[in-house]
């Protein structure tokens, strides 16, 4: 079945905040919303393959950065994505102060609650999606 | 060329959200940086360096680096090369432990195996970071025993590169121009004067660091002398 949303996490692996974009990404694609989101990875987005680059422009992208810096929303976009969703983790943090992440190789209790928190957004997002792309 | 902070070697890692290797390149990443090889690395965050991180792409330019991919797309090996240069080494996962199949656990969660085979490429990446930069004169010495790193590098992304950069307004637009601070340091340590204005030699200097747009070199030039001029009044 084709995903209402693609998820894109930044993975970002110098700081907490990119580690803990990729475990809200796995939370939303395979424990909350496994039949209605498919986590993209970033990598081979950008060095292009013709399946990825298919799905990609047919489906709404939901990208989930760490910082200011959106790095997959950036790259997502610049592959001919359309990025519906733009989330930093950074933005969660500031609605979720008592959840302090910390840890990139394993995440702190801290960083996996938060994780859940916005992976519960995300979940909530795709709901709403439609499944195509707006404009296309 | 000015000096920049303690030589060191990049270390990229693919992100590879989709099987349990890429999970292993990213741990292995963190235990050379943490563990094996802590004042000799530094990562540089491949979607910021796909993204256009200048901070990121000239540090690949001028360090050596090392890419740590988990499968043969070798999606980090391939994006240095696309963006900035040939990695000085590289690492494949799957390469070391060619029988890919459920015995290393998944992306999310590594099995007593997968944990393993972090440690293995770990080892395998700190050797060829030995062999890069020569053997390490630190070893056995506990942290405190160990000097001061040389500079301390200012990290300007969140994922950290560890090349000092300053934020310029240039043509309009906030433009991060690494190295500037130092190349900054060694005008005035070699006597030039902000008021002789920026010359083609400086540019050029400024250019081996980031990459310059034909039609913007005024702009940027213009750019560098006023702020060269405001970090030598500030450092009277
Ligand atoms: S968005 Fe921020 S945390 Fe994520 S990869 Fe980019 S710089 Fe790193
Ligand atoms: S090298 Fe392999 S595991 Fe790593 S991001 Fe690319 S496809 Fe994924």
């Amino acid at each position: 079945m084709k995903p209402k949303a693609l998820i894109i996490p930044c993975s970002g692996i110098g700081k907490t905040l990119g580690s803990v974009a990729r475990e809200s990404a796995f939370r939303v694609t395979e424990d909350l919303r496994p039949e209605t989101s498919r986590l993209m990875p970033l990598s081979p987005l950008v060095l292009g393959e013709e399946e990825t680059r298919e799905i990609l422009a047919s489906t709404p992208v939901v990208a989930i950065d760490g910082c200011t810096k959106s790095c997959a929303a950036k790259v997502a976009a610049e592959r001919g994505g359309k990025v519906d969703q733009a989330l930093q983790v950074s933005d969660a943090f500031k609605r979720h102060r008592g959840l302090k992440p910390e840890g990139v190789a394993e995440l702190n209790k801290g960083g996996l609650q938060l994780a859940q928190a916005l992976a519960e957004e995300v979940a909530e997002l795709v709901d709403r999606m439609g499944g195509e792309v707006k404009n296309a | 060329m000015p000096e920049l902070p303690v030589k060191k070697v990049g270390i990229i890692s693919c992100s590879g959200e989709e099987m349990a290797e890429g999970t292993i390149s990213r741990l292995a990443t963190r235990r050379v940086l943490e563990t094996l090889q802590p004042e000799r690395t530094v990562t540089i965050c491949l979607p910021l360096f796909l993204a256009g991180g200048e901070g990121e792409r000239a540090f690949a330019r001028h360090y050596p680096t090392i890419a740590i991919d988990g499968c043969e797309k070798r999606c980090a090996a391939r994006g240095t090369e696309m963006y900035s240069g040939k990695p000085a080494g590289s690492i494949v996962v799957s390469d070391l432990y060619p029988r890919r199949n459920s015995e290393l656990g998944s992306a999310r969660r590594l099995s007593n195996q997968g944990h393993r085979l972090v440690k293995t490429t770990a080892a395998a990446t700190s050797k060829l970071v030995d062999r890069l930069l020569g053997p390490r004169p630190l070893v056995g010495l506990k942290p405190a025993e160990r000097p001061a790193v040389a500079t301390k590098a200012v990290v300007t992304c969140s994922c950290g590169s560890g090349i000092p950069v300053k934020t310029l307004t240039i043509a309009g637009r906030e433009i991060e121009v690494a190295a500037l601070p130092v190349i900054y340091q060694s005008w005035r340590d070699s006597g030039r004067m902000p008021d002789q204005g920026v010359s083609p030699e400086m540019v050029q200097l400024v250019r081996v660091y980031n990459p310059i747009p034909e039609n913007e070199e005024d702009a940027w030039k213009q750019a560098i002398a006023l702020d060269y001029a405001r970090f030598c009044s500030e450092a009277k």
